[in-house]
């Protein structure tokens, strides 16, 4: 099964709130993952070699894992510039990951110094100047944070070389070809357009008053749980579009409308066709999605 | 003789420079790095937006910075003369996710920092793999969390009103399971006996004779000679109120009030991390200071004993783990379902405001300022707890962990004495 030799494994970080690394510590099938690779470092678990040994340039890589919004001067680790890193061990390494949409597209910090702060990649929608260099090694995890099993799928299948197909972003489909909406457990509101009357109700769907982005943003949040429980959505709490070039908007806990429509359409819809829908389904009055569905003796 | 290490796997880096006389470490200069302008980001945002960035200063306490700005918006609220008034039970949800983070931080601290340090710094190796447990732990308490705060890291679930979760007494049974499991991980790996038994514990040397993790812990520092070690200046401080500790600061044996309002910041040279201290007096935050102020019986005792050491500081981390399962479980048990979740609707009901928020992380207290101008942030202040225990100091003392270090022979022990801190990098450079 281990026979054979196991990938070395080097996680790097940049610009990062370190959401990516305590994503992933919490995967709950940690140690068999990790079984599979050679950690060659890593910011939090112990490792073979030290940050100190990592900047010297001359570990071994088979997959670079990078975290954290990038910037090509003026950021150190282990005294030497994180740009300088990645360059070294892009060259080394056979795959390279973008884990969290830091790495991915920027994601928060970028707005601290738009003009200098990026993704590795990608500069929110835009390639960067080592796009074409990265590219054929590249695969994008966005998700703010990273989602550990994500990461721990993406990480198997290139243990056991299985095709990975992706996106322009370079996002694999498996995990980013549906939307977040997919699997929400308020489908059945949207379905019949019944929109929650407040945060703090199981009841109703969030896409129509609280800011949900769940039907424009690409990620399986709710095929494949948070912490294998849950997710913002099925508890109460809009979908901020995190895995999206475009995180962070502003005003996320209220929907943008254009006369009283979300002014962004479900994924791929015509505006056209949503309006029919809607007409449709907002012309019937369906009793059970107007009641809560438990009622506690008081 | 300056000596400069570079401290890594503390949630980012520092650079200790260790000025050493006659073979004893004199001074430590901390520097931190690469400032990533946190507040600046904030300003211009909706007021609201916070609760989705502030989460976001930090991959482990992302949760405390949730309700230090989901507080700081209902305070700013309270200010305009809107009152704001959370159901029971929204509030002890609230109380309940942020215990969960703070056990989750705790423990991870202890098993991937504390264990294997004090390991490699004595040379005792247990051969054990401590990230294994540290990671069942976390994984366990983090799933109970997100039956109500959706997932961990980075929730947005606490809005102001209340939170957006509509828990079901399914919900709730399956979080008191997951906290039971924490507790029998506590009772076999940690305490080696029965939590009850754990708790009543009534003397210094019978916590010495403690099996687990923790007992091992214990012996190993006063087996050589650590149990003195890393004292600063005994006093503490706490803003935060919450389950287990009022707000209140703790200097020798007397415990008085305290007030937000004489917490001041100011820049320091040669690092992004800025300098906090309270009526220009420098206090250690943190679950010790929570302990101290509470006066929690165990940890005043071990105090008694060895002051403000390495030893007690350790332990009462690793203590205030217990203290919070045991509360988990009564603020489960007695959730009131059919209580709203959130007492205001869902609009910013108030377009001009300032508002402070305080919270007790894992670390210490937490603060958040906010100014809210029409609608949108004007102004965001954010005090972390690490830069309670790592300003430099003043001109008559110096800073907490740096007092703490001073003394030491090595780089070796000062290093393993600030890691005692569970010092917060990202936290301290937002």
């Amino acid at each position: 099964m281990k026979s054979q030799k196991r990938l070395k494994l080097l996680w790097l970080q940049s610009i990062t709130c370190n959401g990516n690394t305590h994503s992933f510590l919490n995967h709950p099938d940690l140690p068999s993952i990790l079984s599979y690779f050679e950690l060659v470092y890593h910011p939090v678990l112990e490792t073979a070699f030290d940050i100190e040994a990592v900047a010297t340039g001359e570990l071994e890589c088979d997959i670079l894992i990078l975290e954290g919004s990038f910037r090509e001067e003026g950021f150190t680790r282990g005294r030497v510039e994180v740009s300088h890193l990645v360059e070294t061990y892009a060259k080394k390494a056979k795959y390279i990951i973008s884990a969290g949409t830091c790495a991915t597209f920027g994601g928060i910090f970028k707005a601290y110094d738009p003009e200098y702060i990026s993704g590795l990649c990608f500069d929110a929608e835009k390639r960067t100047e080592r796009y074409e260099m990265y590219a054929p090694k590249l695969i994008s995890l966005p998700g703010c944070p990273i989602h550990p099993r994500w990461l721990s799928y993406i990480l198997m299948m290139l243990v056991k070389e299985k095709p990975i197909p992706i996106d322009e972003f370079h996002r694999p489909q498996e995990l980013y070809g549906i939307t977040v909406h997919t699997g929400c457990t308020r489908n059945e509101y949207f379905e019949w357009k019944v929109d929650s009357k407040g945060f703090g109700l199981k009841e109703g769907c969030l896409f129509y008053e609280q800011g949900c982005q769940g039907p424009f943003t690409r990620g399986s949040c709710n095929k494949i749980l948070w912490n294998d429980t849950s997710s913002k959505t099925i508890v109460g709490t809009p979908c901020f579009g995190c895995t999206e070039p475009s995180f962070p908007k502003t005003a996320l806990f209220s929907t943008k409308t254009n006369m009283g429509i979300p002014a962004t359409m479900p994924l791929g819809v015509p505006r056209r066709a949503y309006l029919t829908a809607t007409g449709i389904a907002k012309s019937f009055r369906i009793k059970r999605f107007e009641e809560r569905i438990i009622t506690y003796d008081r | 003789m300056i000596v400069r290490q570079l401290i890594e796997k503390i949630e980012g880096e520092a650079e200790l420079d260790f000025t050493f006389n006659e073979g004893k470490i004199e001074d430590v200069r901390i520097s931190f790095g690469f400032y990533r302008g946190m507040e600046e980001i904030l300003v211009g945002k909706d007021a609201r937006d916070a609760l989705v960035i502030t989460p976001r200063v930090c991959g482990i306490c992302n949760h405390a910075h949730l309700i230090a700005a989901v507080r700081a918006i209902e305070n700013g609220y309270e200010n305009a003369g809107l009152k704001v008034e959370l159901s029971n039970k929204a509030r002890d949800i609230r109380e309940f996710t942020l215990a969960c983070e703070l056990m989750q931080n705790h423990m991870t601290w202890f098993y991937m920092t504390i264990v294997p340090q004090l390991e490699k710094l004595i040379g005792e190796a247990s051969g054990e793999n401590h990230a294994l447990k540290a990671s069942y732990f976390s994984s366990t308490i983090t799933k109970a969390m997100s039956i109500f705060a959706g997932q961990w890291p980075h929730s947005s679930y606490a809005v102001p009103g209340g939170v957006t979760c509509d828990p079901t007494y399914v919900d709730v049974m399956q979080a008191e399971n997951l906290v039971d499991e924490c507790i029998q991980f506590f009772e076999q790996m940690v305490a080696g006996i029965p939590m009850e038994k754990y708790l009543e514990i009534d003397s210094n040397s019978f916590l010495y004779d403690i099996d687990g993790d923790l007992g091992r812990v214990l012996q190993l520092m006063g087996m050589n000679a650590m149990a003195d070690m890393g004292q600063s200046h005994d006093r503490f401080i706490v803003f935060g109120d919450t389950i287990l500790s009022k707000p209140g600061k703790s200097i020798g044996t007397t415990v008085s009030g305290v007030d937000v309002r004489y917490v001041e910041e100011s820049i320091q040279s040669g690092t992004v991390a800025k300098a906090v201290n309270y009526k220009q007096k420098l206090y250690e935050a943190g679950p010790f200071a929570r302990a101290m102020v509470a006066k929690e019986p165990m940890v005043k005792r071990l105090h008694k004993q060895y002051k403000d050491s390495i030893l007690t500081r350790v332990f009462a981390r690793v203590h205030e783990v217990a203290l919070l399962l045991k509360h988990s479980k009564v603020l489960l048990q007695d959730l009131r379902l059919d209580e709203s979740s959130c007492t205001l609707s869902g609009d910013l009901q108030v377009e001009d405001f300032e508002g402070v928020g305080v919270v007790e992380a894992a670390r210490g207290s937490l603060i958040h300022k906010t100014t809210v101008e029409e609608g949108l942030i004007k102004n965001y202040e954010i005090i972390v707890p690490t830069q309670w225990n790592l300003s430099h100091g003043n001109d008559r003392e110096r800073g907490i962990a740096i007092e703490a270090m001073v003394g030491s022979t090595t780089t070796e022990e000062a290093s393993f004495i600030f890691r005692t801190f569970d010092v917060c990098s990202v936290c301290t450079t937002q």
